[in-house]
Order: structure tokens, then C-alpha cells, then sequence
């Protein structure tokens, strides 16, 4: 069997010699992979994901599926607990590595990553940080291999950027807490359009205080937890699978109550705050995608006799592009080589790199579009996917109006005088 | 048995080179540099002994500059033990000729006594395809190049030709062993053994201080693209096609 690894196409290959200055030489130590388990963290997922993941996206994308046979081989990979204790079945990795993985995979599929961060970032590292030993054990290692699908329920269809005026509720009834509500905008909520997904952690209300939240394990099967409906017809991430999940007199176990009763809000905030790194580097690894196809297209499409390249427009388009795609990841990684898993307070930056990139990635994608022109606006050439994909940014795990909530509000707390 | 794995550091074999503006060499300025892919294969094929319990261990070297210590931390990662890192200042794109290679590696092995040595069948900058054939030699030993399979109970080899597979049986441990490309599909390093591999050895020694000379002999006179593949042109029968091949062409 000839090694596939080494025939891929030639439209996916890097066309390019010279290599970002700042972003050092190919395996060097820099602000972007600042230790060597970082470098080879970033070309074991870069070459895994040009081999394996890019010839899928396409498809995936028009089916609008999940393709979890190549997500279970994130799991043989050590992908899915990047940040999860090695005694949890995780690589015991940090934010950084997280932001890594999340920049590689979305320069070829954001959809597939999306669906990587539900699971690795929102189940996993939330349940790594705030759950007990015995429920680390009893779910960590099933979600670090991949046998288990995992996400995590906070949106409802009355409550997104408001996520405090949820309506879910928990109520206690002996041993248990009985959950009614319903929960929206769940990646991963379901795998195969008809089942819920394996598990999830869900935040319910559980006191008379706006901020009474609580979060509870709720596995596929319970009865009563069911799937509302697959969300079809997205604009972008169509091969990440979102759902609506109905909790009918769910009965869960106090053993399922993750840390504190009424204590949930902190576990949601800290989360967010990875969360919203995690998916700026999305925005990262799109907008460099859409870069590389801008550039090697204005060397090799001819007008009027020259490459377009030598055209002023396009050189103003892929110059801006670069510095913009620059400044946000630079942005982006001193946030995650500073962000302390299990610290809590870091709103302004995890706020702020979303912010920013989210506008960055979606403006890259339409430049990459105008500069490929026709080509541009089909499938084949993967950007009219990628500007697709990077309009979610600005929406999903907080949309831009949150950040500008959250970010003057911590002005108001913390003083107005910058470092 | 143990098992010494050759591993080099090239140009990623996607890149599209340049030729450096002297047409002295190959630019090499802020290129994206991996493991030869045939190197990559060499290695899995000994890892793949190692799971199988028939390498207790595999020693991984590498002949290069100092960056040649991250291909050596892949091998690694992929699942070999240890690694020998000779460095040198050289171009081993074209300075380091493939029977200085031979003769260093062959140091490496008189000191390590390896049971199978299995490298890649060529590196894809020098495409010399000659430092396993000139490493046996050396060592006065068999070889077993353009493997397509290796089977270490019977002393088999499946080898690849121009015109097919053949199967040759080598008398004896040690041998030499080259990898071909259908050797089999070399795996990508997980994340928790890239960790692990930052905790194993790696020896290093300048290439220069092994009592090898290095020197063999060669000025690379120029380099430079193939000239661009020009349009073909119709002939109207066969005889005008033998006229063309015999008398234009020069090839009948």
C-alpha cells in the first residue's frame, strides 16, 4: 500500500519556500510553539490534517456530517485530551497546545475542529478542571480515546449572549436533581441526526439568584434526554453537527452534580475564557489558509499578460491580510502562553483575541474570495468554505456584542489604567 | 535485536525548491525542512519490530547541522529508544557525499554493533540511492536494497526492480536494509510519545572527529532547473516519426 501521506494532491501542497520570520524556521522555538513538545505537537497536526482531514472536508461539508471514524483517530493521536491529565487518559498539555491543534486543523477543515472543540475543550478540559476524581475516572478516558462524544449544554432558544437568564432548571428530589428545559446550539448535541450525543455537561438553575447555576453529567439514554432536532441548512461548520436537546424530568444522581451547588458560574466563566482562545486560533488557522490560496494563486493566474500578483490591488489585499493575520495570532498566542488553566479573571485578553480575530479571519476569507474571482466562488478552491466557516466566529462562544459586554465591564471592576 | 535506524534531514519533500542565484546550490533560506520521507518509512519498519518483539532496541542517527536534532526527536517520537547525532557544518544536500556517509555510519556501527541497519533507500535532496549499498560494502556485510518487505524469521526480501518484485534471502544478521516506498505506511507521532521523547538520549559528536575523511573529491559544478517541458509537434505517419526520433532526436 503506497504511503498515502506522500501523494497528496498537488493543489493542497505548500507552494511556498519563505517562512514567517517571526514564526521562526520550520521546527525552531518561537512565541508560536515556544517549547519542542509544541513544535511537534504543530507537524504531527499539520501533516495529519493536510493527509487526512482536508480530502474529507468537501464532502462533509456539502452532507453536512460527522465524520467520527477520522475523529476517532484525534483520540489514537492523544488529541482529544490535550489538556487532561495523563491519569485521565489525557497528554497533560496547556493552552498553548490546545490553540495549536485548534489553528492546524482549522486551515483545512474549521467544521471538523469545531466539533474537536466541543468535545476536547468544552466537555473535556471544563469536567478536567471542575469535576471530582470519580467522575474524571468514570468519563475522562472513554472521551480521551474517542469512544464517547462529549459537548456541553448553555444556550437555550430564549437565552444566548443573556446565558445567566437561562431557564433549565435542576430541582433536588432526594438523592436526586430532576432537569427540565431545553438547550440549543449544541455541537455535537447529536452524532448521527437521529441519537443524542454520548455525554455532556449541562448548567441548569438551581437557585432563586441569577447567578444559581449549577452543572450536571447527563449521559445519552437517560430518559427523558432526547433530541430536539438536528439544526440543518447552517451557512458554515455544516460538517459539525448542532442540535437542540430536550431534558423531559431528566433524573440525574447527585453523583453527576459537577463541583459546587449553585456554583457553576465560575466553572462557566474560566471555561469561556479557553474556550474564546481556542476559537480565535480557529479564526487563525482560517485566515492563514485563505492567505496561502491568495498567494499561490496571484503567482500562477495570468491577466493582461502578467500575473495578477504585479497588480496593485491584489498586492494591497494579501499585505493587509498577512499583517492583520499576523498581529491577531501574535495576539493569540501571548494570551495562551499566559493562560493558567485553572485561573480564572483573564477576560479582557480571552475576550479581546476573539474580538479581534473573528473580524480579522472573516474579512482574510472575503479578500482571498475577491482575489481568486470566479475560482474563488466555488467549492474546489476550499475559500468559499472558509468565509462560510469564519462568519460563526463572530457568533458562536460568545457573540462580538458579549465580548464588548464582558471587556468594559472588567474595566469597570478592575480601573482603567493599562499595563 | 537491536536495530540502528538512518534518519536525514532534507527539504519537505511539497516544497517547491529554488535554485540559489549563484547556481551554486539549492536555496535553502527559511525552507521547510523533515524527515526524508524514506527515512520516515525506516523507522516505522523498526518500530514495527520493536512492537512485535523482535528489536529490543532502536538507535536512530542522524548526520547534519544542529538542527538535525529535531528529525532525530521524530524518530524518536515515532518510538525509537536513543539517538546519535554527528554533527556538521556541511551541506548534506550536496557537500556530504553518500561514501562519507557510508564511512561515518559505519564508525556508528562498529561502535553500536547493531544486529540490522535499515535505512532509507535514498534521500530526496541527493538522490544518490548509494550510502546503504556503500555502508554494507564497508562493513563487509549483505544488503538487502529497494525492500518492499523484510521478513526477519526466513531472511527474506522482498525487493523492488524496474520490472516487478523480487525475493532474495540474506545468509546472516547484521545486514544492511533500504527502504522502499510500499515498505509500509509510516505512522504519525502522538502527542503523548512526542513528550515522552523529550526525555530520551541523544548523543552528540562532531562528524569531523571520528578519524573519517570527508572529503571526497567532488565540486557540484552548477545547479539548475530542467530546461521547461516544450509543446510536442503532430507527425503525419510512422515514417515521419522514425524520421524524427532517428534524425532530429538521435535516439534510434
Amino acid at each position: 500500500m503506497l504511503a498515502s501521506r506522500f501523494l497528496r494532491p498537488l493543489s493542497t501542497r505548500c507552494l511556498s519556500t519563505a517562512v514567517s520570520p517571526l514564526g521562526g524556521g520550520s521546527g525552531t522555538l518561537s512565541l508560536f510553539s515556544p517549547s519542542e513538545e509544541h513544535v511537534g505537537l504543530r507537524e504531527m497536526v499539520r501533516s495529519f490534517a493536510e493527509s487526512e482531514v482536508e480530502p474529507q472536508a468537501l464532502e462533509h461539508n456539502r452532507t453536512e456530517t460527522f465524520n467520527l471514524p477520522l475523529f476517532r483517530k484525534l483520540g489514537d493521536l492523544g488529541l482529544l485530551g490535550v489538556t487532561v491529565e495523563e491519569e485521565y487518559g489525557g497528554s497533560g498539555m496547556d493552552a498553548t497546545a490546545c490553540v495549536i491543534v485548534m489553528e492546524e486543523l482549522s486551515a483545512v477543515d474549521p467544521a471538523f475542529c469545531l466539533s474537536y472543540l466541543a468535545h476536547s475543550c468544552l466537555f473535556l478540559n471544563n469536567l478536567n478542571q471542575n469535576g471530582s476524581h470519580e467522575q474524571k475516572v468514570k468519563y475522562s478516558p472513554g472521551a480521551c480515546s474517542g469512544e464517547i462524544v462529549g459537548g456541553m449544554c448553555m444556550s437555550e432558544p430564549g437565552a444566548g449572549t443573556d446565558v445567566l437568564g437561562m431557564a433549565t432548571t435542576a430541582t433536588p428530589k432526594g438523592d436526586d436533581y430532576v432537569i427540565n428545559g431545553q438547550k440549543m446550539w449544541i455541537t455535537n448535541g447529536t452524532v448521527d441526526g437521529v441519537n443524542t450525543g454520548d455525554a455532556f455537561l449541562v448548567y441548569a438553575r438551581t437557585g432563586e439568584a441569577r447567578s444559581d447555576v449549577s452543572m450536571f453529567i447527563v449521559e445519552k439514554g437517560m430518559p427523558g434526554f432526547s433530541l430536539g432536532q438536528k439544526i440543518e441548512n447552517k451557512l458554515g461548520m455544516r460538517a459539525s453537527m448542532t442540535a437542540e436537546l430536550v431534558f423531559e424530568d431528566v433524573v440525574v444522581n447527585k453523583s453527576q452534580l459537577v463541583g459546587q451547588l449553585n456554583g457553576a458560574a465560575i466553572c462557566m466563566m474560566r471555561n469561556l475564557e479557553i474556550e474564546r482562545v481556542a476559537l480565535a486560533a480557529m479564526s487563525s488557522g482560517i485566515a492563514r489558509r485563505c492567505i496561502e490560496e491568495m498567494a499561490k494563486y496571484s503567482t500562477t493566474r495570468k491577466a493582461f499578460g502578467k500575473p495578477i500578483g504585479d497588480f496593485g490591488q491584489i498586492q494591497k489585499m494579501i499585505a493587509e491580510s498577512y499583517a492583520e493575520y499576523m498581529a491577531s495570532k501574535s495576539y493569540i498566542y501571548n494570551t495562551s502562553n499566559n493562560l493558567d488553566l485553572s485561573s480564572a479573571g483573564n477576560v479582557m485578553d480571552s475576550d479581546g483575541v476573539k474580538l479581534f480575530a473573528g473580524k480579522m479571519a472573516k474579512d482574510v476569507a472575503d479578500r482571498a474570495i475577491q482575489v481568486l474571482g470566479g475560482n474563488g466562488y466555488t467549492g474546489e478552491y476550499r475559500v468559499e468554505q472558509l468565509w462560510r466557516d469564519a462568519k460563526l466566529l463572530e457568533i458562536g462562544g460568545g457573540t462580538n456584542e458579549s465580548h464588548h459586554k464582558n471587556m468594559t465591564k472588567w474595566f469597570g471592576k478592575a480601573g482603567t489604567t493599562l499595563p | 535485536m537491536r536495530v540502528l535506524v538512518g534518519v536525514k534531514r532534507v527539504v519537505d519533500y511539497a516544497v517547491k525548491v529554488r535554485v540559489a542565484a549563484d547556481k551554486k546550490a539549492v536555496d535553502l533560506a527559511n525552507v521547510k525542512m523533515s524527515m526524508n520521507p524514506f527515512c520516515e518509512i525506516a523507522v516505522e519498519e523498526a518500530v514495527r519490530l520493536k512492537e512485535a518483539k523482535k528489536a529490543t532496541e532502536i538507535i536512530a542517527v542522524s548526520i547534519g547541522p544542529k538542527a538535525a536534532a529535531e528529525t532525530i526527536r521524530t524518530a524518536l517520537a515515532m518510538g525509537c529508544d536513543r539517538g546519535i547525532h554527528l554533527t556538521t557544518d556541511a551541506r548534506t544536500d550536496q557537500e556530504l557525499g553518500p561514501n562519507s556517509v557510508a564511512k561515518l555510519l559505519a564508525k556508528v556501527v562498529e561502535e553500536e554493533s547493531p544486529d540490522a541497519i535499515i535505512l532509507g533507500k535514498q534521500s530526496i535532496d541527493g538522490d544518490f540511492g548509494c550510502t546503504g549499498a556503500m555502508l554494507a560494502e564497508h562493513l563487509k556485510i549483505p544488503q538487502c536494497t529497494f525492500a518492499a518487505a523484510i521478513d526477519f524469521d526466513a531472511k527474506t526480501v522482498e525487493r523492488e526492480t524496474d520490472t516487478g518484485t523480487e525475493v532474495v534471502s540474506f545468509p546472516s544478521l547484521p545486514a544492511v536494509f533500504t527502504a522502499d516506498l510500499r515498505l509500509n505506511e509510516p505512522r504519525y507521532a502522538t502527542l503523548p510519545n512526542i513528550m515522552k521523547a523529550k526525555k530520551k538520549k541523544i548523543d552528540t559528536k562532531a562528524a569531523d572527529s571520528l578519524g573519517v575523511e570527508l572529503n571526497e573529491g567532488n565540486t557540484v559544478l552548477e545547479v539548475f532547473e530542467p530546461p521547461p517541458r516544450e509543446a510536442g509537434i503532430f507527425v503525419d505517419d510512422v515514417d515521419g516519426l522514425v524520421d524524427k526520433l532517428k534524425n532530429e532526436a538521435g535516439v534510434l
